[in-house]
């Protein structure tokens, strides 16, 4: 265990991931303004608001994809924002993506294999056979293990999403970035990939999903963090925050008098 | 070219529809042997004439292989590694003629030149998208003869001349020797987590950052293991003919004739390179023997021809035509066609 | 200092004459996203064709240009529509592949049709010079100088202001949206292309009265036309003029101070610094 990790097993109480003030601003226009937060290991939060509030960009800055323009990453007790994505994946960052990123040419249990080669779980010690092994466990998880031998660019919109998902997994994260797994999926499969969460959770891992399904992301969270034009407008338990004005202001707009 | 398909079995698979029986990895490592043999009993077998145009197929096929590493398994089609074997080629010039030093001593030179020129400038342009980069070392191919015909260790434009070795027979094998470590280096590749890393790299450069692949470290590898090989080649080359000038060491028209055998024979596979720079080297030889000059000619319309019909190189097409017949050649067209 | 402004004056006339090279280069690398590696190439046929009609024909190169620019936009035309489009939705590399496998077929052909002699095209005025102020201008680059800059100006108000031009122009953004306009694609796509060659191939015509003319010219006149596009950025004519009359003035300059063979160098080195530095060019968004 290096020093990080066993200085932090001692005080459970401290946050896997704190966000200080981070913002984020493209040539005018501000993605993120001041958002903080922190997550719990083991916890699933859940990330909403109405679509352009910034929660994909806020993502980013967590998983090293975007470097926040200001403010602070710190995860595990240390700031990363300076670090490149790549780094922080072997720290244990993994992240699926809302625009999917899968390796065309790749099988789909090679997709995965990335992960456990270069993940969090690789190294330079990993071998070619011991990462597809990992990465057929994961994609059984995910319940994709028949399609291992597919063409990742010949899957259809849900297995690519299960793809994401496994190919994050196989990086044995300590934090799971999931951004709208759910997106285009029918009642059924949204309920199969809750519980695919639900398992990883179970296993250690500290998930913050981004979600538009409310029933999904209800049953999930323990905490919820909404943003709104690049704000945080609400932080705390999922039923709280459900209720609130400002929540509700934001989706539905301003109530009649 | 688009992905390419995967030939062995270590290999990240690029898995056609219905799992058609491939060839046993075996068969085809017996298969390589038995070239690889044949290969080497041409100078004891074959003519003087045969010999020397071994040497320059062989040599054609380092650079391919090398090219290989860069443009078919990293995804980075460099139309610049003309410049490392130029700088090979000068490396063996120098240390022999100027400084007097043996022929091992400037393949070293040159190799060590040629990988810290492609770490240098793989730090400006490995950064730079596909046919960005394409251009930026296309530009860099162009000028380096113009910059080394200025130098005046490297002789200026009047080049340098090397002590005489008359032995074809060495240079063959070693161009062989040369081209089985290049070959060995990228079977290597292909079971390596590295070697895995560069094609994630191809197929998708941010997700594979994302999973925690070194890009930056990776491309900068991969174009320095081109580098080597392609100097080696330049400089086998140069004490074989024993003359060196900026024109013809930095030779552009190089850059062709390397991408269109590796892409040919199939780019991202462990033989392809090989097969693409024999058998069009061999078809190259035979038409300028029948009408002169009509060798770049061939190499053009073959370029043109194979982008439009086979464009995943010609194992694929092998494949493609025993799994789907002569409409693998249209649905190709079919596929691409605006 | 007046051979400073000399200097200058001779990089102005060059780069006007660049620009228009780059233009047809530019212009189908923006509207398709084709890269053509064989632009050179046609320049180069351009400049034979001139060279054809004013020794057989006795057709004065300028006067020739509009033959010129219809022949190669027949040309242009066909390649696109015949060949081109086979490849259009393929990876990036395959168009690059193809233009690259052209540029070496027009190469070995015009090398086997028409000698590796140098050519140049010499009217008879090709001698004379008018003097502007403390400068001196040769009639010939004068001339090429004020048709080069006349092509891309009205390039840049077909593309503004005609029908055709506005398709084209959508076409950069969108193919669907293109269709609204009326115009099939493979005919937009070999419509657009025949003018990136016809523009080649004029300024080929202009090249040949003021430089000369051989079968291997195609190479170094295509990465320049490169250097000059990423210099000034893809997005409109005006950055390609100011793109050409940054590499004339430089290579001007480099080769009194510092020395002929260096001129290349310095457009190169130019390039590969603009693309590190800025790659969507000095005027440009990105491409």
């Amino acid at each position: 265990m290096s020093d990080s990790a066993s200085a932090y097993a001692a005080s459970p109480a401290a946050p896997l991931l704190e966000v200080r003030s981070a913002t984020r601003r493209f040539a005018g226009l501000v993605a993120v303004d001041d958002v903080s937060f922190s997550l719990a290991p083991n916890e699933i939060l859940g990330l909403i608001g109405p679509n352009g509030a910034g929660k994909t960009t806020l993502v980013s800055l967590v998983s090293g994809t975007l470097a926040p323009t200001s403010g602070e990453i710190v995860f595990e007790g240390r700031r990363i924002e300076g670090l490149p994505a790549f780094r922080r994946a072997h720290l244990g960052i993994g992240r699926t993506f809302q625009i999917m990123r899968p390796f065309p040419g790749l099988s789909v249990l090679d997709n995965v294999a990335v992960g456990a080669l270069f993940g969090r779980g690789g190294g330079t010690r990993t071998g070619l056979a011991q990462a597809r092994e990992e990465a057929r466990a994961c994609l059984d998880q995910v319940g994709m293990g028949a399609q291992a031998g597919q063409r990742a660019d010949q899957l259809g919109g849900p297995g690519r999403k299960r793809l994401e998902l496994a190919k994050a997994l196989a990086m044995q994260p300590k934090l799971l970035l999931c951004d709208e797994v759910m997106a285009g999926l029918t009642h059924v499969e949204v309920d199969e990939v809750v519980d695919v969460i639900r398992q990883v959770r179970a296993r250690g891992i500290a998930v913050l999903v981004i979600e538009h399904v409310i029933h999904a992301i209800k049953s999930l969270s323990d905490r919820l963090l909404v943003l709104h034009h690049g704000e945080k407008i609400a932080d705390g338990p999922t039923d709280e925050v459900l209720r609130s004005d400002a929540v509700i202001e934001a989706y539905l707009g301003k109530r009649r008098a | 070219m688009s992905a390419p398909p995967a030939q062995r079995a270590d290999a990240p698979q690029t898995p056609d529809k219905p799992q058609a029986p491939d060839k046993p990895p075996t068969w085809r490592r017996v298969a390589a042997i038995v070239v690889f043999a044949a290969l080497a009993a041409v100078p004891w077998l074959g003519s003087d004439v045969l010999v020397q145009f071994g040497i320059n197929a062989l040599l054609l096929a380092v650079l391919a292989q090398a090219w290989n590493v860069i443009g078919g398994y990293a995804g980075y089609a460099s139309f610049g590694n003309s410049v490392f074997y130029g700088l090979g080629a000068y490396g063996v010039g120098i240390a022999m003629v100027q400084w007097h030093l043996p022929f091992a001593v400037g393949l070293a030179l040159g190799a060590a030149i040629a990988v810290v020129f492609a770490l240098t400038l793989g730090w400006a342009v490995l950064r730079l998208r596909g046919h960005y980069f394409a251009i930026a070392t296309l530009g860099v191919a162009q000028v380096m003869a113009a910059i080394v015909s200025n130098v005046e260790l490297a002789g200026r434009n009047v080049g340098l001349v090397l002590p005489p070795l008359n032995d074809d027979r060495l240079f063959y094998w070693l161009a062989l020797a040369l081209l089985a470590a290049a070959t060995l280096s990228v079977a290597w590749l292909t079971r390596s987590r590295f070697g895995f890393g560069l094609i994630a790299i191809r197929e998708n450069e941010e997700g594979a950052a994302v999973m925690g692949v070194h890009t930056t470290l990776y491309k900068a590898l991969a174009f320095a293991i081109a580098a080597f090989f392609s100097a080696l080649a330049g400089g086998i080359h140069a004490y074989w003919i024993t003359f060196l000038d900026p024109e013809s060491a930095f030779d552009i028209s190089l850059n062709v004739r390397m991408i269109i055998m590796a892409v040919f024979g199939g780019p991202g596979t462990v033989l392809g390179p090989i097969v693409g720079a024999l058998s069009l080297s061999a078809i190259s030889e035979l038409l300028s023997s029948e009408v002169t000059n009509i060798a770049g000619l061939f190499f053009g319309v073959v370029v043109v021809a194979a982008v439009v019909l086979m464009p995943r190189g010609l194992a694929d097409a092998v494949r493609g035509v025993r799994l789907h017949g002569w409409g693998y050649f249209a649905r190709n067209v079919k596929a691409h066609r605006l | 200092m007046d051979l400073l402004a000399q200097v200058v004056a001779n990089g102005v006339l060059l780069g006007g004459l660049y620009a228009v090279m780059a233009l047809g280069l530019a212009l189908v690398w923006g509207v398709l996203n084709i890269v053509n590696l064989a632009h050179g190439a046609f320049i180069m046929l351009g400049g034979y064709a001139a060279w054809h009609l004013y020794r057989l024909a006795g057709i004065d190169p300028f006067a020739g240009l509009p033959i010129v620019a219809i022949v190669m936009f027949a040309a242009g035309y066909a390649i696109q529509r015949g060949l081109l489009n086979l490849v259009v939705r393929a990876p990036m590399f395959n168009t690059l592949l193809i233009t690259f496998g052209l540029e070496v077929v027009f190469t070995y052909c015009a090398q086997l049709a028409f000698s590796a002699d140098f050519r140049t095209i010499n009217p008879p005025y090709a001698g004379s010079n008018v003097a502007l102020g403390p400068v001196t201008l040769p009639v010939a680059r004068l001339a090429a100088f004020a048709v080069a800059l006349a092509l891309t100006v009205g390039m840049w108000l077909f593309l503004l202001h005609t029908r055709l031009g506005r398709a084209i122009r959508a076409t950069a953004q969108n193919l669907v949206a293109a269709r609204l306009y009326g115009v099939a694609p493979r005919h937009l796509y070999a419509v657009t292309f025949g003018l990136g060659v016809a523009l080649a191939g004029m300024s080929g015509a202009l090249y040949g009265t003021v430089s000369q003319v051989n079968p291997y010219i195609g190479a170094t006149l295509t990465a320049k036309s490169f250097a000059i596009s990423i210099i000034g950025g893809l997005d409109s004519p005006l950055g390609v003029i100011v793109g050409g009359l940054f590499l004339g003035i430089v290579e001007s300059l480099t080769t009194l101070y510092v020395g002929p063979t260096y001129a290349d160098v310095a457009s190169f080195g130019i390039l590969v610094l603009v693309l590190i530095v800025r790659p969507s060019g000095l005027l440009g968004r990105t491409a």
